[in-house]
C-alpha cells in the first residue's frame, strides 16, 4: 500500500486527478480497448472531479474511451432526485467532461428486480474486462462504498441496509430529516473493489481520521471495511493533513519517505524504458 | 445556420437565471428539433446522448426570453388601429413578431386601448395567437377598456367608455361572444383562442359581478383605470382578479386610511393565532363574506357619502377616500384566503418614481411584472420627434417619454423591456437576475403559462435571451433557433 499526504483537500484532489490522468494516458485507451474506471460519490472526491474536469477542458485527457462504473446508489430514490448519485455524478462530473453516456454505469436503485440488477452489474464489469482503477472515498466508520461495518470482505454487488451512522451523516442532505433518508442502497462489494487492478482512495478531513488509522494501522477487520485494502497489491491512499490526526507520527514519516523513494524509482524506470526503446530502434529490433 | 447532428445543443460557460432570482453557473441543454429545453440529466442517462453541438456564451447571462404582457404596438404598427384590411393588420402583427426579438422579447401580449365598440369583435378575432417564422410569440390579446373609470381614463377616449350594465352579456356583446370562449391548447402548445387579459375598473357598473364568469373563460382579470376603494378592490381580488394594470398610474394614490388598489400589495391575512382550532375557524370568514358584510353597511351609509371620485366629472379631484376605515380593518384582519395580485410596473423612471417602484417591490416582490406599455413608436432606432397617433392626435417622443402633443398626459412609453429590467435593478437594488425574473417568470405565472414560457424548466420552449453582465441583450433565441444577434462588437437594447 502507498500512502500520500497533502496539505489540503484541494491538493489531494489535484494529486489524485493527475494520477488518474497519467494512468489513462499511459493506458492509451481506444474504442476497442477502453480504460475502465470505478467512481465514488461524496464530498471527498469533489476536488478530484474538479481537477479532472479542468484537465479535460485543457485537452490534456479525454474520457471518450473511458468506461465508468459507479460504486453505489440509493434504493427507491428517483433518479433525478437532487440527492441521488445519478444526479451527483451528472452535476459534479459527467456533464462537464466528454464521456459517452453509453459508457456510464450506475446501479439502478429503482429496478423492481434489485437482485437481478446487482448480478447484471457484476456481469457488466466482467464484460468490460474488469476495472483498471477504482477510485474510492471512505465513510467516518471506515466503510468503502456502502459496505458498512460488518460487511463481508468477500462481498459482491448487493442490496445493503445503511448503518444508523450513515443515515445520520446523510440526513444533512435530506433537510435533517432522518425519515427522508433512504434505508437501503445497492453497492459494489468489498471483493468487487478488491478485484480492480488498482485502487485509489481519497480521504480528507479530521472526521475521517480515526477510520483512516484503523484501516492502516490495525489489522484487516470487517468493522472497518477499508482495511481490506491491506490485501490488495496495488493500492494508494491520498489524504490531507487533517485526516492524519489519529495516525502515529512514525506511520506518517514512514509513508512520506516511501513517496520520495517511489518517485525516484518511477523516474528511473521511465528513463530505462525510454533508453531501451531508443536502443531497440537503433539496433532494428 | 449550423445545427447539431443529434439535434441537441449545449449552452456552456454561462450564468442561468434561476426562478429564485439567483444566477447559476450551469449548462443548459436544448433540443433544436422540438424547440424545447430538455432535462440534461435525463437525456444523458435515459437517451444516452449528449449534445453534439456546444455554444460557449463567454460568461454571459442566459435568461428565458422576456415577456411583455402590455404592449400597444411597435415599429410604427398600432394594435389598436384597424383600417379595414385584415391582411394588412395580420402583416403588421408578423412584422412586430419578427422585429421585436432584437429587444430580447420572445413573447408578448398585444394590448388594445379603448376602441369604438363595433371594432372589437373584428380586432380581437384577428389577434389569435400567432408568430412569424423566427419571431416572437404573440400570445393573444389584452384589452384595456372600454369598461374603465372615466376619471382615470388616461389617454383613453372618454366618449368610448362603457358600463357593463348587463354584466357578462355586455362583455360578450362588446368583445364578441366568440372571442370570449374558453380556449384550449393546440398540439404545438399555443392557445387556440386569443383571450388572455382584460383590464377593467371593478367599480364600473356590472364589472365586479362579471369577474367570476370571465375567470372561468380563462381571462386574467386586471384592475386598472379605476378609482376602486380598498373594499371594492379587495372584492375584485376575492372574485379572481389576478393583476393590477400599470400600478400607480390611472388609479387613486395610496392613502393610509384607504389605500385603494395600491393597498392590495399589502393585503394579507394575519399569521395563524394560537386559538383553539374550532374557535379560530369560526372567527375566520372568507374575504368575500367580509366584503359582502362591508358592502351591506355601505348601502346604509350611502346617503351620507360624499361624491365619490368615480362619479365626479372628467377632472380628477384630489383623492379623498370615502371612509369605512374600521370596517376595512375588519376586512383585512378577518380574511384568510386573499391572494395578492400581480402588478404591472412601467419602469421607465417616468410613470413611477424610483422610490415608488422600490416600495411596491418591497411590499410584494413575487407579484412584480415589468411591462413597457409601449406605443407604436417603440423602436430602439427611432429618433425623437412628433408622430401621428390615433384620433388625429400626435404623440411626442422624447427619449423614453411619450406625451399626447400639447399636453402633459403620458401615453404609454417607448422603452424597450430590457431597459426596464436594468432600470428596475438600479431603482430597487435588486440583482439583475431578480429583475429579469420580473420580466420572465412573473408575467408567465400571471398568465398561467410558466410551464412553457418564462422559465428554463425542462419541457419549456427554448425561447431565450442572452444578456451581458450589464443586462444588455446580445442574442435572442426562439424555439431553439437563434433569431437575432447583436452586430459584432455592439449590444442591443
Amino acid at each position: 500500500m502507498r500512502f500520500i499526504i497533502r496539505d489540503t483537500p484541494a491538493q489531494v484532489g489535484e494529486y489524485v486527478a493527475n494520477y488518474i490522468a497519467k494512468r489513462i494516458r499511459n493506458f492509451n485507451p481506444t474504442p476497442e480497448k477502453k480504460f475502465v474506471l470505478g467512481l465514488p460519490t461524496g464530498s471527498s472526491p469533489i476536488p478530484t472531479y474538479k481537477h479532472l474536469i479542468s484537465l479535460v477542458k485543457k485537452g490534456e485527457i479525454s474520457f471518450k474511451n473511458v468506461i465508468t462504473f459507479n460504486m453505489d446508489e440509493y434504493v427507491g430514490l428517483p433518479e433525478d432526485h437532487p440527492e441521488s448519485y445519478h444526479t451527483f455524478m451528472f452535476r459534479e462530473f459527467f456533464s462537464h467532461v466528454d464521456i459517452d453516456p453509453q459508457n456510464v454505469h450506475i446501479l439502478n436503485g429503482n429496478n423492481p428486480d434489485l437482485i437481478g440488477e446487482c448480478t447484471a452489474y457484476e456481469e457488466a464489469i466482467k464484460a468490460a474486462g474488469g476495472i483498471d482503477l477504482f477510485l474510492a472515498g471512505i465513510g467516518e466508520d471506515g466503510h468503502i462504498a456502502f459496505n458498512e461495518p460488518g460487511s463481508s470482505l468477500a462481498s459482491r454487488t448487493r442490496i445493503k441496509t445503511l448503518a444508523y451512522d450513515t443515515i445520520l451523516a446523510n440526513s444533512r442532505f435530506f433537510g435533517g430529516d432522518l425519515e427522508k433518508v433512504p434505508r437501503m442502497a445497492l453497492t459494489v462489494g468489498v471483493a468487487t473493489v478488491l478485484d480492480a487492478r488498482e485502487i485509489v482512495v481519497v480521504v480528507s478531513g479530521q472526521r475521517k481520521a480515526l477510520a483512516l488509522s484503523k484501516a492502516i494501522e490495525e489489522g484487516v477487520n470487517h468493522l472497518t471495511t477499508l482495511s481490506a485494502l491491506q490485501l490488495h497489491q496495488h493500492s494508494l491512499i491520498v489524504a490531507d493533513e487533517d485526516a492524519t490526526a489519529e495516525l502515529h507520527v512514525k506511520t506518517v514519516k514512514y509513508f512520506k519517505s516511501i513517496e520520495m523513494v517511489q518517485d525516484q524509482v518511477e523516474r528511473d524506470h521511465a528513463e530505462l524504458v525510454k533508453r531501451r526503446e531508443l536502443s531497440g530502434k537503433q539496433t532494428g529490433f | 445556420m449550423s445545427t447539431s447532428p443529434n439535434g441537441l445543443l449545449c449552452f456552456t460557460n454561462c450564468l442561468l437565471v434561476q426562478e429564485d432570482g439567483s444566477l447559476a453557473k450551469k449548462d443548459l441543454w436544448i433540443d433544436e428539433r422540438s424547440g424545447t429545453i430538455v432535462s440534461a440529466q435525463r437525456v444523458f442517462y435515459s437517451k444516452l446522448q449528449r449534445p453534439a453541438r456546444t455554444i460557449d456564451l463567454g460568461g454571459n447571462i442566459l435568461s428565458p426570453g422576456l415577456i411583455d404582457i402590455q404592449l400597444n404596438g411597435a415599429y410604427g404598427f398600432d394594435f389598436s388601429v384597424y383600417e379595414g384590411d385584415d391582411q394588412a393588420y395580420l402583416d403588421g402583427l408578423k412584422m412586430i413578431s419578427s422585429r421585436i426579438v432584437e429587444t430580447g422579447v420572445t413573447s408578448l401580449l398585444p394590448t388594445i386601448i379603448t376602441q369604438e365598440r363595433k371594432l372589437y369583435p373584428k380586432l380581437l378575432s384577428l389577434l389569435a395567437p400567432t408568430s412569424a417564422p423566427g419571431g416572437a410569440h404573440l400570445l393573444g390579446w389584452h384589452v384595456e377598456g372600454p369598461f374603465l373609470q372615466d376619471a382615470k381614463r388616461g389617454a383613453h377616449s372618454s366618449n368610448l367608455l362603457l358600463p357593463a350594465s348587463e354584466g357578462i352579456k355586455t362583455f360578450e356583446d362588446v368583445y364578441g361572444a366568440e372571442n370570449l370562449q374558453l380556449g384550449f391548447e393546440r398540439a404545438d402548445g399555443t392557445d387556440a383562442f386569443g383571450v388572455k387579459c382584460i383590464t377593467a375598473a371593478p367599480e364600473v357598473d356590472g364589472v365586479l359581478d362579471s369577474i367570476e364568469e370571465l375567470i372561468k373563460r380563462g381571462v386574467v382579470f386586471s384592475i386598472g383605470h379605476s378609482t376602486a376603494n380598498s373594499v371594492i378592490a379587495t372584492r375584485a381580488v376575492t372574485r379572481g382578479a389576478r393583476l393590477i394594470t400599470h400600478l400607480f398610474n390611472a388609479m387613486p394614490q395610496l392613502h393610509h386610511r384607504d389605500p385603494c388598489i395600491i393597498g392590495l400589495l399589502g393585503a394579507s391575512f394575519l399569521p395563524e393565532q394560537n386559538l383553539p382550532h374550532d374557535a379560530h375557524r369560526d372567527q375566520m370568514r372568507t374575504a368575500d363574506e367580509v366584503a359582502m358584510a362591508r358592502a351591506r353597511k355601505q348601502v346604509v351609509r350611502k346617503a351620507t357619502v360624499v361624491m365619490d371620485e368615480a362619479t365626479v366629472d372628467l377632472v380628477t379631484p384630489p383623492h379623498t377616500p370615502t371612509g369605512g376605515q374600521f370596517d376595512d380593518l375588519d376586512l383585512l384582519q378577518n380574511v384568510k384566503d386573499i391572494e395578492r395580485p400581480y402588478y404591472g410596473l412601467i419602469v421607465d423612471g417616468i410613470h413611477s418614481h424610483p422610490n415608488s417602484v422600490r416600495l411596491a417591490y418591497s411590499a410584494h416582490p413575487k407579484g412584480c411584472v415589468l411591462v413597457t406599455d409601449a406605443q407604436p413608436q417603440l423602436d430602439p432606432n427611432l429618433k425623437d420627434g412628433a408622430y401621428e397617433w390615433r384620433y388625429g392626435k400626435r404623440l411626442v417622443k422624447e427619449g423614453h417619454k411619450l406625451y399626447i402633443e400639447g399636453t402633459d398626459t403620458l401615453a404609454g412609453s417607448v422603452i424597450p423591456l430590457g431597459a426596464c429590467v436594468r432600470n428596475f435593478a438600479h431603482f430597487t437594488g435588486a440583482t439583475l437576475a431578480e429583475a429579469i425574473v420580473c420580466a420572465t417568470l412573473h408575467p408567465a405565472q400571471c398568465l398561467g403559462i410558466e410551464k412553457r414560457k418564462g422559465t428554463l424548466r425542462a419541457g419549456a420552449d427554448a425561447d431565450l435571451a442572452v444578456l451581458d453582465r450589464d443586462g444588455y441583450v446580445i442574442a435572442t433565441w426562439v424555439r431553439g433557433r437563434q433569431v437575432w444577434t447583436a452586430p459584432s462588437g455592439q449590444r442591443g437594447s
